[in-house]
């Protein structure tokens, strides 16, 4: 199969997956228990005022026309409104979605550079004490929760050292020095978890080819251990670091309330708690559909990029 | 020496990054206050939450305000007066006040104010609030004449409140984005889960006020990040510090921890339509089963106090002479079985989550309440699902009640047999309290106020609505160089003299 109607196919799937979550999103977030009404009226919430209110909002449509008006809207580029906050909820999303991705941008890096070199090392130092030390701090790294590094961290470095600021995010036009320095610890405490994952991986499956017969004619052959580390084991041992990375990627950016709540760093999660606890549900049911679209599109580059890297794959479905 | 080129990139990025990260400090005359969520909506008249009246109260004014000791003063109104029978009030409005876009503030603003939050298609919440009032007209550009349709004393005190901010009539459209008022402090920016920027209004009515350049409040949701935060000097103030945390951080030398009487309550509601506390009977013997200083104790570390209704001890209307039942358990279950209950009750208690101090007063009753024959289960539930699953619903549950400017808008709603809040959450009806309240309501002298309002405590100690547990503290951190700011019962902010450093 050629890789343009490989990628097509695929693309056919993403459209498939991204309607039947709309659907999914929908029905999830009115099944939650509470209502806005008194979301917005607070303390103040007399059943005359409520019933008011929820007339104002069109609360009283019936749900599939509530649901055909939300995704023929979404189809002409018209994402809502935040009905607590009475704002555009596309705005709110697009700056929120920002300030998550320059986390998730910096941690991503942070995943793939560190990830894929400690596990490149313990797998050439298996067995060594370097390799054992590595292991245990990848499983206490794995094992602990982010949020108790996310205190740790705080207390050290903010609190203690006081070398960097506790919480929140500044403006680069507030200075690239402040605008970094609030960057630093939530992309750290993000990374922990997902590099001690991604060199285990990386560990596993370089081991495996190290172990592996063409390694081993390489060896033979006579080449320096350098040549056969770099040029024969190391592009097949990524391939599965490659699929974990491209989803890592959406988990790092629809995936980090704690992070951000830990921090206060105002991104897409915290936007989701918001909407969560207002029972803002047009700027929940958008929030999640991005959510989804990055998940969905993470994996679709994870899945081209396998397949054009690995021919093996594209043919797959055929061949075998 | 050989550098290796290891070494060299090493310590040019260690060197780069030690730069980068030097902590920018907040420049200038700013202060900085921790909140705990984000703002819902920045017209004022749309606010509700505590996070929210903060900003109400720097970047607005209303006719009256009150002080940190519960005293009404003249705001935006230099005077005011009322005729005979309570239903006229005239207020004489400062001159000269600049709304933050230069205009001037006069009594159109006040009018149109007045009637958009009177207005049933605006919603706003505080409408229930001011149903007394039929009309509210301009008699001249510095007069606003109220007309109510019942006498009403406490009129001018009610227009403390944290929702009627004055704020221009031609404005009222553009509220929600482009905040206008005549506060100390004028809208900069809000980024919703990380700040709200406020700068000084240079042209504010108080000459030499404000004496900060600036406040910003910070949403940190994590209440440990908010004390490190504190402690690092990245904030300067911790708005509503946890009650467990009064005692710790007091003892800090950079610290002034402030923990203030409040009437804001917690209560274990109990539904008088729904058995088994629909029987007076069993409410009495509940109260016979509790003591009110333990549960102070345990709940809130001692950072309360008991009361019998949402009069706190704090007012000087508390019935401090009421006979209060003596905890006896085994009186408790004597009135248990003459209510036809033998072998006791046992019933679940809702308590809401994410709500701590809440869900610990519904464990504490758990506790407390076994050996006079109520054998209690606890059941969590949601905040956000409360007011549409709970209240007013469940026979038995956790919920409280912020403090209102006025002791009538703090009892009569909850306690009068046809008032609103009383129909929502427990149906209590007494004879002897409704005449209490209906005679303290439309008397303009104190004296009369206050024995009614003492009557009414002492119907309730008879015949318990509800187990009113206690009125709460209020307690803020601040840093040792914050100052000329008091810590105010109504859980909001007044900084025009505030000062940092």
């Amino acid at each position: 199969m050629p890789i343009a109607a490989f990628v097509l196919k695929r693309l056919a799937g993403l459209v498939g997956v991204l309607l039947g979550m709309s659907l999914l999103i929908f029905g999830i977030v009115h099944l939650l228990p509470g209502n806005v009404a008194y979301a917005i009226l607070g303390e103040f919430a007399t059943p005359a005022a409520v019933a008011q209110l929820e007339l104002k909002l069109g609360l009283k449509d019936p749900l599939p026309l509530q649901y055909w008006h939300w995704l023929d809207g979404m189809l002409h580029g018209d994402f809502g409104l935040s009905i607590v906050m009475n704002k555009p909820a596309a705005a709110l999303i697009v700056e929120a979605l920002g300030r998550s991705a320059l986390l998730a941008g910096f941690a991503f890096l942070i995943v793939a550079a560190g990830g894929i070199s400690l596990g490149l090392y313990a797998a050439t130092h298996r067995g060594q004490t370097s390799d054992r030390v590595l292991t245990l701090a990848q499983f206490g790294l794995l094992a602990i929760p982010e949020f108790f590094w996310a205190i740790v961290c705080v207390l050290v470095f903010a609190s203690w050292l006081n070398l960097l600021p506790a919480t929140g995010y500044a403006p680069i036009s507030e200075g690239i020095g402040s605008w970094a320095a609030h960057l630093v610890l939530p992309v750290l405490v993000l990374s922990f978890g997902l590099v001690a994952h991604v060199s285990r991986l990386t560990r596993s499956s370089m081991i495996e080819v190290l172990d592996s017969r063409y390694v081993l004619a390489a060896r033979a052959r006579g080449f320096a251990e350098r040549r056969v580390l770099w040029r024969h084991a190391l592009p097949n041992a990524l391939l599965p670091a490659i699929t974990v990375l491209a989803i890592d990627a959406g988990l790092l950016i629809g995936g980090i309330v704690v992070i951000e709540t830990v921090f206060a760093y105002p991104g897409l999660g915290r936007l989701l708690v918001f909407a969560i606890e207002r029972h803002d549900l047009p700027l929940l049911q958008v929030g999640m559909m991005v959510v989804t679209a990055i998940y969905a599109l993470a994996n679709f580059v994870a899945e081209v990029l396998y397949a054009v890297l690995n021919p093996r794959i594209r043919v797959g479905g055929a061949a075998a | 020496m050989k550098i290796s080129r290891r070494t060299l990139i090493g310590s040019t990025l260690a060197a780069t990054t030690a730069a980068a990260i030097t902590p920018a400090r907040a420049a200038g005359n700013v202060m900085r206050i921790a909140i705990g969520s984000s703002l819902n909506n920045l017209d004022p008249m749309m606010t509700t939450i505590g996070d929210e009246y903060i900003y109400d109260n720097l970047a607005f004014n209303g006719l009256t305000r009150m002080r940190e000791d519960l005293v009404v003063e003249p705001d935006l109104a230099e005077s005011w007066s009322f005729s005979d029978d309570i239903k006229t009030w005239t207020f004489k409005l400062r001159k000269g006040v600049k709304f933050h876009d230069g205009s001037e503030m006069v009594a159109d603003d006040v009018v149109a104010f007045f009637k958009r939050t009177l207005d049933p298609a605006v919603t706003a919440p505080a409408r229930s609030q001011y149903d007394m009032v039929e009309d509210v007209s301009a008699a001249d550009p510095y007069t606003v004449v109220f007309k109510l349709n019942i006498p009403y004393g406490g009129f001018a005190d009610i227009l403390t409140d944290r929702q009627v901010k004055i704020t221009p009539r031609a404005a009222a459209a553009t509220m929600a984005t482009k905040p206008i008022g005549t506060g100390p402090f004028k809208f900069v920016s809000y980024t919703a889960g990380d700040r709200l920027v406020l700068t000084k209004h240079t042209e504010y009515f108080e000459p030499g006020l404000p004496k900060l350049d600036g406040v910003e409040l910070r949403i940190i949701p994590e209440m440990s990040v908010k004390i490190a935060a504190l402690q690092a000097g990245d904030i300067d103030v911790v708005w509503d510090l946890p009650l467990d945390q009064v005692k710790t951080l007091s003892t800090r030398g950079d610290l002034r921890v402030d923990s203030v009487p409040t009437a804001s309550w917690d209560a274990a509601v109990m539904n008088n339509l729904i058995p088994p506390f629909n029987d007076p009977k069993v409410r009495q013997a509940f109260h016979l089963a509790v003591d009110k200083k333990d549960v102070v104790e345990l709940t809130l570390f001692g950072q309360g106090v008991e009361t019998i209704s949402p009069i706190p001890p704090s007012h000087s209307f508390y019935a401090k002479d009421a006979a209060m039942p003596k905890v006896n358990p085994a009186a408790a279950k004597k009135l248990l079985a003459e209510a036809g209950h033998p072998d006791g009750i046992k019933i679940a208690i809702i308590v809401p989550v994410g709500r701590p101090v809440r869900e610990r007063l519904g464990v504490t009753l758990q506790q407390l309440a076994k050996p006079g024959g109520f054998d209690i289960t606890v059941q969590r539930m949601p905040y956000a699902a409360f007011s549409a699953e709970v209240t007013g619903k469940a026979a038995f549950y956790v919920d409280g009640y912020f403090a209102r400017p006025t002791v009538d808008t703090s009892t009569f709603p909850f306690l009068h047999t046809k008032a609103s809040w009383n129909e929502r959450l427990w149906h209590y009806s007494d004879a002897t309290v409704d005449k209490a309240l209906d005679e303290a309501r439309k008397s303009g002298d104190q004296a009369v106020q206050k024995k009614n309002y003492i009557e009414m405590q002492e119907a309730l100690v008879k015949n318990p609505a509800s187990f009113f547990a206690y009125a709460v503290n209020f307690a803020c951190a601040y840093r040792k160089s914050v100052g000329g700011v008091k810590t105010h019962p109504m859980r909001w902010f007044d900084l025009r003299t505030a000062t940092v450093g």
